[in-house]
């Protein structure tokens, strides 16, 4: 396979287990290179336990997982977050009694060596994210469409070659949410990041993703364009609960 | 790396040691002793408060420092300096084989164990008769020349310590100490081995409290089991909490404060213990940011923020 065309990620069989229930069945999913992708579901579908596999925080029950090429089954989040695979979590992902700027250098330390290096990369990620002006403020006091900002740029600054974002766009305003995704949109431009997007809001993920992957009951439902999964029945029926006999 | 405001630490520094070089009253002396070791004590303790945890080992740290030093001493003869650097060296060693099984618990556990540990420790020395058993070692004299600046000698070792951790602590390093305290996973998916880290942390602590030890052995000349118990974890637990601990200027404010008050009521025949435990209860209730919090202005969590 072309070098340029290998996926960033796949998973074979992929599976976990919690006690009799089945969180994750069997999943195949694949995330190419520049490519913003979307994993919608609802809720208990799944997403973030698939979030927590591929990142290294769970541990596949059955399964494999292949990073970059590599597999990485079974290694540890810290191994897979040092491939170039770096995530954020759902609540808070950012240190509330820290400044901005000390948020961003976080993502710096492992990868850049030297004080002044790390500071240009901290101003560039901050003039990216646009939040220069709140480089000295603590980032506990910004508004919540900021803070999310903050958690985007600690993972940004360490320049990952895919980037996993847990519903960076709950709670914010239609202004702040078309600002994240022309971000995520520039990540990915700009920077050759592919983007794994799991997000409950339907309208920004249709807008931004350019392919999108449905689970339901933990299994993959539909994978396709926007277009394909607004037109696909069964992704109907598991967001509407309609009843179908089989 | 931030501003490290060096010029204030080198005058404030030099005026504590020529205020050390004064002093000619044996007792004074003592109290002096007993407030650079209960300082360097505290800002270890609060060092390992930044990423988040209680270290009541700290207590064992400075047991082992005292107790090295006093093996270096008596039995081996080495020399003042290289005495004071083996208990600070052989606290960090044990710390980094202790924090290596320990640092994955968090919390109440790892306050626990640590808890535990100082007391095994204290049993270990009072079994041991190389280490004189329960009566302890005696002896442990500085060189004669060195008899009469005791107190500026050892405000000096401990003035260079708590810079050290403090230079430690505005590094990058520090951030990273801050944000395991925060968030710790978010550290750990930007490639942070926080392990390692805790590490790190914990072990700069324990030499530093491992020091505090073999100054302590120094300046009492003589040490026992009982003189490391939980109880000088607890004492700096105070000093922290009733100085501050968002600033490491705090512990160093809360030992002088609470040194002096409590020698005194010692002569008062009152009962020291109650009087740190009603020092703690006090400062939590009443300054949770501490003196030094206070003198900032900064008395609620979110009340004053300098906006």
């Amino acid at each position: 396979m072309d070098q340029s065309q290998q996926p960033l990620l796949a998973t074979r069989g992929l599976t976990r287990r919690f006690g009799g229930l089945v969180a994750v069945s069997n999943l195949d999913l694949e995330i190419r290179p520049k490519e913003i992708l979307g994993l919608i579901g609802p809720n208990g579908a799944g997403k973030s336990t698939t979030f927590n596999l591929i990142s290294g925080f769970y541990k596949p029950s059955a399964g494999e997982l292949f990073v970059f090429g590599e597999n990485c089954t079974g290694k540890s989040a810290l191994a897979i977050s040092r491939l170039g695979l770096v995530r954020t979590f759902q609540h808070g992902s950012f240190m509330r009694s820290m400044s901005v700027a000390d948020n961003i250098l976080l993502g710096t330390i492992h990868g850049v060596k030297g004080a002044s290096a790390r500071r240009k990369r901290v101003a560039e990620t901050a003039a990216m994210l646009g939040l220069t002006p709140f480089l000295a403020d603590e980032a506990g006091n910004l508004p919540h469409g900021l803070q999310r900002l903050v958690s985007i740029g600690i993972a940004f600054a360490a320049r990952p070659r895919l980037l996993c974002l847990d519903e960076p766009l709950t709670g914010l305003n239609q202004t702040e949410v078309a600002n994240t995704l022309g971000v995520l949109q520039r990540i990915r431009d700009e920077f050759g990041c592919s983007v794994l997007l799991v997000e409950h809001n339907m309208k920004a993920v249709m807008r931004v993703c350019d392919r999108i992957v449905v689970l339901h009951h933990g299994q993959h439902l539909a994978t396709g364009t926007p277009s394909e999964i607004r037109a696909d029945k069964r992704v109907i029926e598991a967001y509407l609960g309609q009843r179908h006999d089989h | 790396m931030d501003d490290l405001k060096l010029p204030y630490w080198a005058a404030g520094i030099a005026l504590v040691l020529a205020a050390t070089l004064m002093v000619r009253d044996a007792y004074i002396a003592s109290v002096i002793n007993l407030i650079a070791i209960a300082a360097l004590t505290a800002v270890s303790l609060r060092f390992v408060m930044l990423m988040g945890e209680l270290n009541f080992a700290t207590a064992a740290f400075v047991g082992i420092g005292a107790y090295t030093t006093g093996a270096a001493v008596t039995i081996l003869e080495w020399p003042f300096l290289v005495a004071i650097l083996a208990g600070g060296l052989m606290a960090g060693l044990v710390s980094i084989a202790f924090g290596y099984v320990t640092l994955r618990t968090k919390g109440p556990y790892f306050l626990l164990i640590g808890f535990a540990f100082t007391e095994a420790v204290r049993i270990l020395y009072s079994k041991s008769t190389v280490l004189g058993g329960t009566s302890g070692m005696i002896g442990i004299f500085p060189p004669v020349a060195l008899d009469a600046w005791m107190p500026t000698v050892i405000v000096g070792i401990s003035c260079i310590v708590i810079l050290a951790l403090y230079v430690l602590e505005r590094s990058d390093f520090g951030k990273i100490l801050t944000a395991i305290r925060d968030n710790e996973n978010v550290a750990r998916t930007v490639g942070l081995n926080i392990l390692l880290v805790k590490i790190a942390c914990f072990a700069a602590a324990s030499m530093a409290a491992g020091v505090a030890g073999s100054l302590h052995a120094y300046a009492n000349n003589v040490i026992s089991p009982g003189d490391f118990s939980f109880l000088v974890a607890a004492f700096a637990l105070a000093y922290v909490k009733v100085g501050g601990e968002d600033n490491i200027v705090g512990p160093l404010v809360g030992s002088v404060l609470l040194v002096i008050l409590g020698s005194y009521a010692l002569g008062l025949g009152g009962d020291e213990h109650i009087f740190y435990g009603a020092a703690i209860t006090l400062a939590v209730l009443l300054l949770p940011h501490g003196i030094t919090g206070l003198l900032s202005g900064r008395r609620g969590r979110s009340a004053a923020k300098g906006h």
